[in-house]
């Protein structure tokens, strides 16, 4: 193979020179560069001209050729690339090291592969050490993933816990605070027929909630958005853009159902607790407090109290189907308004505000009608609410 | 050798600009007798407000040229030329080793200082509070962290070196840094103090207290102590440990440090 009779061809030329360098004592600063040839039974190595032509011309005259016998050399690798070759003499008080191409190999060669057998010996040191660096650094790695899983999931589930312990009036005061951020010039007064359908439709849910003592209140806000939401506390926000929307009252119905469960389960003083927990995990563990109080500014802000996880939503869905019924009215009236909106209006953003931030409708629609079919079965009645002349108020 | 005058004789020149540096007074008076620190060198310098705020002061003959770190002049006299490219000054380099040296945290290009006349005086100086020092680099390559470079002769190559993955993650070291090679001067600079430690065996060094280290010396990331657990709660977490026989230099503050003392007082804009 030419490729190998070229490289034995390089390997035997008895004058191939390689740069490199000394380490002895005698020499100023203990270390010079050096060109470094190998006999057949020595490593010689003497001052490259570039380390002579900044010396003292006294101490050219006291620099020797450093020689050490390859029968008692001993190699070892290293340098910051890793592939410098170290060659010690016995009392190991000199040490000539070269990291150019072809020095070991030439090495071993001269010395009938005594000194490349070391070499390899080293090299399968150094990797092993290096590959057991690697497994634990890989183990720790993991380890600390897992323990940041399993932390999230515990901040999770100990914020869940910590909510039941605070005041619902904690809630209200987080929602008054955020409801002061919405703009009201949009408000429609209270005996326009559009709040009072909703407000109607609110009271008859009422009883029905999970904390019926909670005070419930809802506004209408004059806006093409199809969008409605429920702050902490049980104050809600209907926009006229979904009201034009609706079908039927029902589905009106659902939806404020749906956000007050939001509100009864109080899943934005979870989100917030969440949040909050989460930054307060990563200080403890970061030491970063800034962050902390960007957060609990933000915390104010509407946008996270009225976006919540998908579990949350599904949650709501359920326990809205559960007002529903006990209201009398049809459980599916929740799917059905979303199934409408995805149909008609699919490719129109703008309208997709409340089904966007919400799960997958498909898997929306079968889990309340799952949901409905554990329920005893019972009559729904029809929302006795005109929904027609309340879209034409809007007109 | 060396038939120039030596650099007191120009001193009073270079005086005019110093005393606006009131922390000088002191070294002023010592650096009157200061000598070359090396024989070997060919570049005259002094460096002067020594440790706390180090300037390098160069004493330049015409034709002299010395390679320096983007935006490390201080003040020059009106003789020297200022030349900016990608390139080492011997031509080596270009635009590839511009973008691998801005991956190192040093910058894309390179500011050449040549002196037309005599008697020129340049004095550079490091961004963070600290010292410098000059390493007189005869044989081999000097590794050096991204941002410790500070000036060169024309004479020496820099380019940028890979150190690896795992040491860049886990040790908070660049994955890229500084290799100088050649024969000439190296000023480097620190934040904080600098020592220089004659290395043989072994020598660990908290992350990011390394300034520079010759390449016999072998760098890996490892555990401060017995544990891992141990040595992240005794807040050393992982060290760089070095093998072999060369000179190390490490500084005594550590810029991240800092930036993590400070980062969480700004206020977010």
């Amino acid at each position: 193979m030419p490729w190998n009779v070229i490289k034995v061809d390089k390997m035997l030329d008895p004058n191939q020179q390689f740069r490199g360098g000394v380490f002895h004592h005698s020499i100023p600063d203990g270390r010079i560069g050096a060109d470094i040839r190998i006999s057949p039974s020595e490593i010689i190595a003497e001052p490259s001209a570039e380390a002579l032509s900044v010396m003292d011309p006294s101490e050219i005259a006291r620099m020797p050729r450093w020689v050490i016998p390859l029968s008692e050399c001993q190699v070892d690798l290293g340098g910051a690339s890793g592939r410098m070759v170290f060659c010690r003499n016995k009392e190991r008080d000199l040490t000539i090291f070269c990291e150019e191409r072809g020095f070991a190999a030439v090495l071993g060669d001269r010395s009938g592969g005594m000194l490349s057998e070391q070499l390899h010996l080293v090299k399968k040191r150094q990797a092993g050490e290096n590959h057991r660096f690697r497994f634990w650094l890989t183990v720790g790695a993991v380890a600390t993933l897992l323990l940041g899983v399993i932390g999230y999931y515990s901040v999770l589930a100990a914020a869940r816990l910590a909510i039941a312990a605070v005041p619902i009036s904690m809630d209200e005061k987080i929602g008054s605070m955020a409801m002061q951020t919405i703009e009201k010039e949009q408000k429609l007064a209270a005996d326009h027929p559009a709040t009072k359908f909703v407000t109607e439709i609110v009271d008859r849910l009422k009883p029905h909630a999970a904390i019926p003592e909670m005070n419930f209140k809802v506004i209408v806000i004059q806006s093409s958005e199809v969008n409605a939401f429920a702050l902490p506390g049980g104050q809600m926000v209907v926009y006229t853009g979904l009201l034009k929307k609706a079908e039927t009252g029902e589905q009106v119905a659902g939806v404020l159902a749906h956000e007050m469960s939001h509100a009864t389960l109080r899943h934005g003083l979870q989100r917030v607790s969440q949040s909050l927990g989460i930054v307060a995990a990563i200080q403890f563990l970061i030491g970063d407090a800034g962050g902390l109080l960007a957060l609990g500014s933000q915390a104010a802000q509407t946008s996270i109290l009225t976006s919540y996880s998908r579990q949350s939503e599904t949650e709501a869905d359920l326990e809205g189907a559960r007002m529903l019924h006990e209201a009398g009215l049809d459980p599916e009236s929740i799917s059905a308004f979303f199934d409408k909106l995805k149909k008609e209006d699919g490719d129109i953003p703008g309208v997709l505000v409340w089904v966007s931030s919400h799960p997958l409708h498909e898997q929306r629609i079968e889990s309340i009608a799952k949901f409905k079919s554990t329920l005893a079965k019972k009559e729904y009645g029809p929302l006795d609410l005109d929904l027609d002349t309340v879209r034409k108020s809007l007109q | 050798m060396d038939q120039r005058p030596p650099l007191v004789s120009s001193y009073a020149q270079a005086t005019l600009w110093i005393p606006r540096m009131p922390a000088c007074d002191l070294i002023r008076s010592q650096s009157l007798n200061f000598q070359y620190l090396s024989t070997f060198t060919t570049m005259q310098y002094d460096l002067v407000c020594r440790p706390a705020s180090t300037a390098v002061r160069f004493a330049l003959e015409a034709g002299e040229s010395i390679t320096c770190e983007v935006g490390a002049m201080i003040a020059m006299s009106s003789g020297i030329t200022v030349e900016t490219t990608s390139k080492s000054r011997g031509g080596g380099g270009g635009i590839m080793k511009g973008i691998k040296r801005m991956f190192t945290g040093e910058n894309f290009f390179l500011n050449h200082f040549t002196s037309q006349q005599s008697q020129q005086t340049l004095l550079i100086g490091p961004t963070l509070l600290g010292d410098c020092i000059h390493h007189p680099l005869r044989s081999g390559s000097m590794v050096v962290q991204g941002s410790s470079w500070l000036a060169s002769s024309s004479s020496i190559d820099i380019d940028a070196t890979w150190r690896g993955f795992t040491s860049a993650v886990f040790s908070g070291e660049s994955m890229f840094w500084v290799k100088c090679s050649g024969t000439g001067d190296l000023f480097l600079s620190s934040y904080g103090a600098i020592y220089p430690i004659q290395v043989d065996g072994e020598y660990t060094v908290d992350t990011g207290h390394i300034v520079a280290f010759e390449d016999t010396l072998q760098f890996k990331i490892g555990k401060a102590g017995k544990s891992l657990i141990g040595s992240f709660l005794g807040g050393e977490g992982l060290v760089c440990k070095f093998q072999g026989q060369g000179k190390l230099y490490c500084q005594s503050h550590n810029p991240p440090s800092l930036g993590k003392l400070l980062g969480p007082k700004l206020k977010p804009r």
